[in-house]
C-alpha cells in the first residue's frame, strides 16, 4: 500500500505527459498544433478535478477538510494579528507556567530517585531515629514483600593517600547489595561483594565519578590503589558511573561492616533501608507486612523496640515528606487555576471576535455548511491557537524551570535528587493541556456561533452573535468564573505568604548574627571513650578561644530547630516508673557558655562551667517550659532527676539553672518543647556541633577556625562549616521556595484575571453604547449612567465574589497542615484579595462608560 | 480522432472503467495514455472515456492492490509510470468479467425475449 501510494508522486508530470502524448497523436492524425492541443485538453477533462479525485482515493475526505480548515484558520490568524498575538501570549503564559510546575512536580512526585532503575518499585524504610543493624537483619530475613533490601548510613571520613594531605570527604556506608538493588554497576573495577561486609574483611571503597575526576584526574590505575581512610588502609575497588550518587551527594561508598557498636539494637545509626518490591506486591501490602514484622520485634525486644515501627515510604514521601507532597499538589492546583483563568479570558476574547465573525459564519451556514462542520472548524482554530501557545509555553516552561533553579537553590546535600528534567511525561502533559485548553475555551464560542440566526445576522450587519441576551449571559458567566478562580488563588497565596513570613520571623530563641557552626565527629577508633573525647574538645575550645576576634565558643550535639536525642528519665519527686513504660525527654549535650554564645538568657541559677565534670555532682539545666510543666509554682533549682542508659539508671542530677526557651524539632511550632541540657563532660555525645560567636562578621575566620581543628587532629573531617543562620534556614528552605512560587502564580493569576475582568466588562459596556446614547438623549445624567453600568455589571462580579469566597473556605483548609501561625480564613488576606479584584472590575466598567458618555447621542442612535 | 458521430457514442457506466483497465493491462504493463487509447480503439471508439477520469480509477485499483505501478520508458522514450496487473488483479478480472457476462445476458434476455422482432 505505501509502495503503491508512490503513485501520488509526480501526478502532475504524469498528467502533463499524457496530454503531450495526446497532442502528438492528434498531430500525427493531421491536426494543426493549436487545435491538437485544444482537442487533447478537451479529451482529458478538468485537470484540477482529476487531481482532487486522485487525492481523494488516498486521503479521506475529513482529513482533507481538516487541512482546509487549518489553512482557513491560518488565514484568519494572519488577518487578525493583534488578536492572535494576545491570545497566544495568554495561552503560552498559562500553559508554560503549568508545564514548569509540572516539571517540578514530576521530579518530586513521579520520577523517583535519579538514575535508579524501576524507581516506582523501590520503597525506603525507616523508623523513628533511623535503623539499627540487627533490625535491618531481621527485616531482611522476614520481609517477603521485597526481592531484596539494603541499608545505608552516613560515615564522615578523612582520607589521605600518597600525597599525604588529609582531606575530609563525605562517604556513605552501604550494604554490599545496594548498587545491585538500584541497578548500578561500577564503571571501573568491581561492585561490593558480601565478603566485604564481614567484620575483619580488608577495607574497600568505591569512588564517585566526580571524586575520581577531581582527585585522581580520571586515572584508571586508581583501582587497586591503597588509601588511608580514617587511619585504616583501604583499597579502591571501583568507580561508579557519572552522575550517580546515592543517597546523598557524596564522594565515596564503603561497605557497612557490623562492628560491635553497630550490633546493638538500640544503636539506630543507619539512615534507612530500601527495598525493591516483588512482583505483585503493593505499597499497601508492603506497609502492612513491615508493621507486622515491627510488632513482632517489638514484643521480642521490648526494651529497645518499644514504639519502634518500620515505615516503608515512596521516594517522594521519604525524601520530601508528606507536607511537601501536599504543597506540590496544591501548587499544581494553583497553576491549574491560572490556566482556567487564561481559558476564561480566551473564551471571552473569542466571544468578542464572534461579533466580527458572525457575518462570515452566517454566509457559510447559508451556503450549506453543517453545524458540526462549523463547530469543528472553530474548535480546530482554538486548538491551533492553544497549540501555538503550547509551543511557546514549552520555552516559557524551560525558562521558568531554569529561573527557578537559579532563584531557589536547594541545600547542597539535597540538589542531586532534584533533577528537573523536561522528560516525556512533561511533554505529554503539555500536549494534553494544550489540546484540552483549546477545546475548553473554544467550545462555548463555537457552539454559540453555530447556532446563529442566519437571516437576522445577515440583515442586521453581524451583531447577532454577541449583541443578544445569550452572549451577555455567557460573558456574565465568564466574569463570575474568573472572579471566583482568582479569588481562591489570591486567598491561598495570601495565607501561604503570611504563613511563611510567620515562620521566617518566628523567634527561635537565639541570636544568629555573627555565629558560625561546624560539625565534628570524633571517630570511635581514635577517641574510644568520654575521657579522650572531652580532652580533645577541651583543647579545641582553648585553641579556638585564642583566635583574635572570637567572642565565645560552645559545643552542642544538636542545633536550635534540629531534633535532639530522647532519653528515658525519672523525676525524684515522682513515683518510680515501670521499666517498659518509662517516659522520654528531649536532651541536648552542651558545653559551658552555650547560652551565652547563642544569645539565650539564663533565667535563674547558672550555666555549666568547667567544674561540671564526671567526678563531681551530676548536674542538669532545664528550660522554662520544662520547669513550668513539671514543677509549676516551685523553684526548680535543686530539684533532681535521673536518666537511664537502657535499663541502667544513672546518678541523680541536680538542676543548677533555668534558661529561656530555645526551639528544637522544626521551626516555629506552636508548642515549645520541654528540654533539658546536660554538660558534655558528663555525657558522651555521638558528635558535636562547634558554635563560634565572633565580634565581627565570621566570614574572615574560616581558615583560622579550620586550622585550629586540624592542628589538633589533622585527620578529623569538618562538615557543614557555615553560618548558624544558613544552617537554620535549611529547615524552612522548602517552604520558602513554595511560598515564593505561590506568590508568583498569584501575581500571574491576578494579572490575567484583571485583564480578563476588564476586557469582559469593558466589552459588555461598549456593547451598550447605543443604549447609553439613547438614555442620554432622553435626559439621563452621567450619574444615572454610572449607576446603571455599576448596578448591572457588578452583578456577576458580586456573584463571582460570593462563589469565590465559598470556594476559598472549602479549599484553604487543605493547606492547613502547611500553615504556621495564620488561620486558613485569614480576614486580611481575603479582604485584600477581594478588594483588588473588585477594583479591577470597577475600572473595567468605568472606562468604557466614560467613553460612551462622550459619544454624541445622535451619532450613537444612528450608529447601526 | 473519433470516426463515429456524436450519437453513436455511449457514456461509460459507473464502475465499468475499472474492469476495462484491468482487461487492458492483461496484455502487459503500460502507461496511462496508452490505456486510454487502447480502451477507445478496442471499443471501436464507441465507449467514451474522459481521459482524465482514468487516473482516479487507476489509483482506486492501486489502493485495492489489483494493479501495481513502476517507473519505465514509453515508446517515445519518455520516462513514464507503467501500470501492471497483479495476481490479485488477475483474479478480480475473472470475477468482474463473469459478473458482466451475467449482467449483459440478463439485460439482453429482458430487452430481446425469444421471437421478438429483431428490428426493435
Amino acid at each position: 500500500m505505501s509502495r503503491n501510494r508512490r503513485g501520488l508522486d509526480n501526478l502532475d508530470r504524469e498528467i502533463q505527459n499524457h496530454i503531450e502524448e495526446e497532442i502528438r497523436d492528434n498531430i500525427d492524425r493531421g491536426m494543426a498544433p493549436g487545435t491538437a492541443r485544444q482537442a487533447a485538453l478537451r479529451a482529458f477533462g478538468n485537470i484540477t478535478l482529476v487531481k482532487e479525485d486522485v487525492r481523494a482515493v488516498w486521503i479521506p475526505v475529513w482529513l482533507d477538510q481538516i487541512f482546509q480548515d487549518a489553512r482557513y484558520g491560518l488565514r484568519f490568524f494572519r488577518n487578525n494579528p493583534g488578536f492572535t498575538t494576545l491570545a497566544t501570549m495568554m495561552l503560552a503564559l498559562g500553559i508554560g507556567v503549568n508545564a514548569a510546575v509540572f516539571t517540578l512536580t514530576n521530579t518530586v512526585l513521579f520520577t523517583g530517585f535519579p538514575q535508579v532503575n524501576g524507581n516506582d518499585r523501590i520503597l525506603y524504610i525507616s523508623g523513628p531515629g533511623g535503623v539499627s543493624w540487627p533490625d535491618y537483619q531481621d527485616w531482611r530475613a522476614q520481609a517477603k514483600s521485597f526481592d531484596d533490601i539494603a541499608v545505608v548510613g552516613e560515615l564522615p571520613v578523612s582520607l589521605s593517600d600518597r600525597s599525604g594531605f588529609a582531606e575530609s570527604y563525605i562517604a556513605t556506608r552501604v550494604s554490599a547489595n545496594a548498587f545491585h538493588l538500584v541497578g548500578q554497576r561500577p564503571l571501573l573495577g568491581r561492585d561490593f561483594a558480601m565478603s566485604d561486609e564481614i567484620p575483619g574483611a580488608a577495607p574497600v571503597a568505591i569512588l564517585s565519578y566526580a571524586f575520581w575526576e577531581h582527585r585522581y584526574g580520571k586515572d584508571r590505575t586508581v583501582i587497586g590503589r591503597t588509601v588511608r581512610m580514617n587511619s585504616a588502609s583501604t583499597t579502591v575497588i571501583g568507580v561508579i558511573p557519572q552522575g550517580f550518587t546515592f543517597p546523598q551527594r557524596q564522594d565515596l561508598w564503603v561497605p557497612v561492616v557490623p562492628t560491635p557498636d553497630l550490633q546493638k539494637r538500640e544503636a539506630r545509626n543507619l539512615w534507612f533501608v530500601f527495598g525493591r518490591m516483588s512482583e505483585g506486591v503493593t505499597i499497601k501490602s508492603a506497609r502492612a507486612e513491615m508493621v507486622t514484622i515491627g510488632k513482632r520485634l517489638e514484643s521480642a525486644y521490648p526494651l529497645t523496640n518499644q514504639g519502634y515501627l518500620p515505615e516503608p515510604r515512596t521516594f517522594a514521601e521519604s525524601f520530601f515528606g508528606l507536607n511537601a507532597i501536599r504543597m506540590y499538589e496544591s501548587i499544581w492546583g494553583a497553576v491549574g487555576f491560572v490556566l482556567l483563568i487564561a481559558c476564561a479570558n480566551l473564551a471571552n476574547l473569542l466571544l468578542v471576535r464572534a461579533a466580527g465573525r458572525s457575518r462570515e459564519i452566517s454566509i457559510r451556514i447559508a451556503l450549506g455548511a453543517g453545524k458540526w462542520r462549523i463547530i469543528r472548524q472553530l474548535l480546530l482554530e482554538s486548538v491551533m491557537l492553544s497549540g501555538l501557545g503550547g509551543i511557546l509555553g514549552w520555552w516559557i516552561a524551560r525558562l521558568g524551570v531554569e529561573l527557578y533553579q537559579v532563584v531557589v537553590t536547594p541545600p547542597s546535600w539535597f540538589d542531586h535528587v532534584l533533577d528537573y528534567r523536561m522528560d516525556y511525561r512533561v511533554l505529554g502533559y503539555l500536549i494534553a493541556i494544550s489540546i484540552g485548553t483549546g477545546l475548553l475555551f473554544g467550545l462555548a464560542p463555537a457552539i454559540r456561533l453555530s447556532k446563529l440566526d442566519v437571516n437576522g445576522t445577515l440583515k442586521d450587519g453581524g451583531r447577532g452573535a454577541t449583541g443578544g441576551g445569550r452572549g451577555r449571559r455567557i460573558s456574565g458567566l465568564l466574569v463570575i468564573g474568573e472572579m471566583a478562580l482568582a479569588l481562591v488563588l489570591l486567598a491561598c497565596a495570601g495565607v501561604m505568604v503570611r504563613s511563611f513570613m510567620n515562620e521566617y520571623s518566628a523567634d527561635v530563641g537565639v541570636k544568629t548574627a555573627n555565629v558560625v557552626t561546624m560539625l565534628l565527629k570524633l571517630p570511635d577508633a581514635k577517641y574510644p571513650n568520654l575521657e579522650t573525647q572531652v580532652s580533645f574538645f577541651d583543647r579545641l575550645m582553648v585553641r579556638l578561644q585564642e583566635i583574635p576576634g572570637v567572642e565565645s565558643i560552645a559545643l552542642a550535639d544538636s542545633l536550635p530547630t534540629y531534633s535532639t536525642r530522647r532519653l528515658p528519665y525519672e523525676l525524684a519527686s515522682d513515683p518510680p516508673t515501670d521499666e517498659l513504660r518509662r517516659p522520654k525527654l528531649s536532651a541536648l549535650v552542651i558545653s559551658p557558655s552555650y547560652f551565652q554564645t547563642l544569645g539565650a538568657t539564663v533565667v535563674s541559677g547558672r550555666e555549666f562551667n568547667d567544674a561540671d565534670r564526671v567526678a563531681v555532682t551530676p548536674v542538669v539545666i532545664v528550660n522554662q517550659r520544662f520547669a513550668r510543666k513539671y514543677w509549676p509554682g516551685e523553684d526548680p533549682l535543686g530539684k533532681r532527676l535521673r536518666l537511664f542508659d537502657g535499663k541502667t539508671p544513672e546518678a541523680w542530677r541536680t538542676v543548677v539553672g533555668v534558661v529561656s526557651n530555645i526551639v528544637q524539632f522544626g521551626r516555629s511550632r506552636p508548642e515549645l518543647d520541654d528540654l533539658i541540657y546536660l554538660p558534655y563532660r558528663q555525657k558522651k555525645p555521638a558528635f558535636m556541633n562547634v558554635i563560634v560567636r565572633t565580634r565581627i562578621s565570621p566570614a574572615a575566620f574560616g581558615t583560622a577556625i579550620r586550622q585550629g581543628v586540624q592542628a589538633l587532629d589533622s585527620d578529623l573531617p569538618i562538615s557543614y562549616y557555615m553560618s548558624l543562620a544558613e544552617r537554620l534556614s535549611w529547615v524552612y528552605a522548602l517552604n520558602r521556595s513554595l511560598a515564593a512560587l505561590f506568590l508568583i502564580f498569584a501575581a500571574i493569576a491576578l494579572l490575567l484575571a484583571s485583564v480578563g475582568l476588564y476586557a469582559a466588562i469593558a466589552h459588555s459596556v461598549s456593547q451598550r453604547t447605543q443604549e447609553i446614547g439613547i438614555r442620554m438623549a432622553l435626559g439621563a445624567t452621567w450619574r444615572d449612567i454610572h449607576k446603571l453600568v455599576l448596578s448591572q455589571e457588578m452583578v456577576p462580579v458580586g456573584i463571582g465574589l460570593i462563589i469565590g469566597l465559598a470556594a476559598t473556605l472549602a479549599v484553604v483548609p487543605l493547606l492547613r497542615s502547611q500553615l504556621v501561625g495564620v488561620s486558613p480564613f485569614d480576614p486580611i488576606t481575603l479582604g485584600v484579595a477581594s478588594a483588588t479584584l473588585i477594583l479591577c472590575a470597577i475600572v473595567g466598567a468605568f472606562i468604557p462608560a466614560h467613553r460612551a458618555k462622550r459619544v454624541d447621542p445622535v451619532a450613537a442612535v444612528r450608529h447601526e | 480522432m473519433s470516426t463515429k458521430g456524436e450519437g453513436d457514442r455511449i457514456e461509460l457506466l459507473q464502475g465499468t472503467l475499472d474492469v476495462l483497465i484491468l482487461r487492458t493491462l492483461l496484455a502487459g504493463p503500460t502507461h496511462g495514455h496508452a490505456i486510454a487509447k487502447t480502451i477507445q480503439r478496442t471499443s471501436d471508439d464507441v465507449l467514451e472515456v474522459e481521459q482524465g477520469s482514468l487516473y482516479p480509477a487507476l489509483h482506486r485499483l492501486l489502493k485495492r492492490g489489483w494493479i501495481a505501478v513502476e517507473d519505465g520508458t514509453s515508446e517515445n522514450n519518455r520516462r513514464a509510470k507503467f501500470y501492471r496487473l497483479t495476481t490479485k488483479g488477475r483474479k478480480q478480472l475473472v470475477v468482474e468479467t463473469t459478473k458482466w457476462d451475467k449482467l449483459a445476458a440478463a439485460i439482453a434476455r429482458i430487452l430481446r425475449p425469444a421471437g421478438h422482432d429483431p428490428r426493435l
